[in-house]
């Protein structure tokens, strides 16, 4: 299923914040732990996802660490900080009032047989 | 796998990872943000790799995947600059501008003054440049040298000392001495791991700069050089840096750290030389009192610290005091150097002292939240050795300017007059905001898994663990 991409780049922010809400992730395993949550209709490029991470750990709403895996490879992990999780809280507040706008235009309930 | 493969499949990675460079400006932070992409094409590689694909075509999907090079790049870039810290910056200025301000003000006030000022405005246009170099310096290059730096500050430091001659021209050291805790920093960062050798060689580090301090002699220096160690070695040891027990550890730091500070007037240490004069002052309780309550002997060594609580028992709030009834005539000696905050609370009003030690307040709190925020190891512990020897500098000359005298003032950054101490403080003002600038990029080295000192069984903030396996990484 393929969604229309501009209604992804709002809300990204809001979702990453999500993933790294249960617990600690580097850059891949969020793409691949968001395409499987949202059934492969959110995929996200690296090339959108590194530069959106860096901005959010500039704003301090992430921080990372490294760590050495497997043949002293470094993994970048993320975490959220308190800021973030604040911000994520504020940001599904939002989310819920625009969609219940949305659905109250297109219709209550039976907006999608419409 | 055949060679010439293997390189194609690399070049295709390579030429993903080039173009997103070249957008990439700063230098600095090209590396890091290179690293990082790797390793999510060879994430991505690995996964295609398990689903089935062979070597080449998992390489260049992993590639596809991660999108347009330039657009990440130019994106990256944006979030990649230097960070110049413009709230430090603009108080800097403001604190060297009204410095020369206050120098001026106070020009009729002294014997030589106009020719004073000028002398401080030649001084401050050297300590401008000082500044810039030190702001647009490298910070991560003590860690690359850090006893290379420790010791060729040592030998410049008694050089200069044995040099200088006469003792009036001997007190010059200070301003060296004044560059010992940037210096230890760098020290400690590079004892990584070293256990208790690294520990022991730090303690024994800290004689050098002690003994200097001890010839001059000067206390303040002493305190600042005491102070600013076991402020950044208890700090190292709290983020775990030298990989020992640490209650044990900072037992032992504060016993030899006060130790050696203690050890040469006792005799432990023969100084041989140092003078008499200092010995009396430390170790006389009589003089210690009327160092703190000058009231005990206002005519005789409490004389200074009398004059000073007169000058501000007079001062009105805002504009010039009220005359000084016996103390009258009597003018504050060196107020462009020792007693700014005196002089200005006299002449202009408690206000304008408050303002400047607001103006101070506000920069020690910005400095120490954007040192707090250091990722590595090494900006926090450099930037918080500047900050010590600033705040030492200020608090003991704040403490002097309201007439306890026991720690002699050295100066109060950027305000009060003295060349080279205007120039030492710049230089370290510059070196700090170099770190803020860059030190989002550092990281610290990460050194190969390190084998603990524990033991089977530890103890631990109320909780027994048992150790299974004697090797953590």
């Amino acid at each position: 299923m393929s969604v229309d991409k501009s209604l992804l780049t709002g809300s990204t922010t809001m979702l990453i914040l999500k993933l790294l809400e249960s617990e600690d992730m580097y850059g891949y395993q969020m793409i691949e732990e968001l395409n499987r949550k949202s059934n492969n209709v959110f995929e996200l490029k690296a090339g959108t996802l590194y530069p959106l991470l860096h901005s959010l750990e500039q704003k301090e709403l992430l921080t990372s660490y490294e760590e050495t895996v497997e043949k002293a490879r470094v993994r970048k992990y993320y975490s959220i900080t308190p800021k973030g999780r604040k911000r994520l809280e504020e940001k599904r507040e939002e989310w819920q009032e625009y969609t219940a706008a949305v659905n109250q235009v297109l219709g209550g309930a039976s907006f999608a047989r419409a | 796998m055949p060679e010439p493969e293997n390189l194609q499949q690399q070049n295709v990675a390579d030429a993903y990872l080039v173009a997103v460079r070249q957008q990439i400006r700063w230098k600095k932070a090209q590396a890091p943000v290179l690293r990082e992409l790797e390793n999510h094409i060879t994430d991505q590689k690995n996964a295609f790799l398990s689903q089935g694909l062979d070597e080449e075509t998992a390489t260049a999907r992993a590639v596809a995947e991660m999108g347009d090079p330039v657009t990440a790049g130019q994106q990256l870039d944006r979030n990649h600059r230097p960070q110049p810290d413009w709230q430090l910056l603009v108080l800097t200025a403001v604190l060297l501008l009204l410095g020369l301000f206050f120098q001026f003000l106070m020009g009729p006030d002294l014997y030589d003054g106009r020719e004073v000022f000028f002398r401080q405005l030649l001084w401050a246009g050297l300590s401008v440049l000082a500044m810039l170099a030190a702001y647009f310096l490298d910070f991560t290059i003590m860690a690359k040298y850090p006893k290379l730096f420790f010791g060729a500050l040592s030998v410049l430091t008694a050089v200069y000392y044995l040099g200088a001659g006469h003792s009036y021209f001997r007190m010059g050291t200070i301003y060296l001495l004044m560059f010992f805790p940037t210096a230890f920093a760098g020290l400690v960062y590079g004892m990584r791991n070293q256990g208790y050798k690294g520990l022991m060689l730090c303690g024994a580090a800290l004689l050098i700069p002690v003994w200097f301090a001890w010839l001059l002699p000067r206390i303040t220096v002493l305190l600042l050089l005491g102070v600013s160690f076991l402020v950044i070695l208890t700090a190292a040891l709290v983020k775990g840096w030298f990989n020992v027990r640490k209650p044990i550890a900072l037992f032992l730091i504060y016993i030899t750290t006060i130790t050696a500070v203690l050890a040469i007037p006792l005799g432990l240490i023969p100084a041989g030389v140092y003078a008499e004069r200092s010995l009396e002052v430390i170790l006389n309780p009589e003089l210690i009192q009327v160092m703190i309550n000058p009231a005990l002997d206002p005519s005789g060594f409490g004389y200074m610290g009398t004059l000073l609580r007169q000058h501000l028992l007079h001062s009105r709030f805002i504009g010039q005091g009220l005359p000084l009834g016996d103390y009258s005539g009597a003018l504050l000696p060196a107020a462009n150097t020792d007693f700014v905050l005196t002089y200005l609370t006299y002449h202009c009003g408690w206000l304008v002292m408050l303002a400047v030690l607001a103006l101070f307040f506000a920069f020690m709190v910005r400095a120490f939240l954007l040192c707090r925020r250091q990722k590595s190891v090494l900006g926090f512990l450099v930037s918080l050795a500047v900050i010590l020897t600033l705040a030492v500098q200020c608090l003991t000359y704040i403490l002097a300017n309201f007439g306890i005298l026991l720690f002699a003032p050295l100066s109060l950054p950027l305000l009060s007059y003295g060349g080279r101490g205007l120039l030492t403080n710049m230089f370290l003002i510059g070196f700090l905001l170099s770190v803020f600038r860059t030190g989002n990029l550092v990281k610290d080295e990460t050194v190969p898994a390190a084998v603990k000192i524990s033991r089977f069984i530890e103890y631990e903030n109320g909780r027994v663990i048992i150790n299974l396996k004697t090797h953590t990484s």
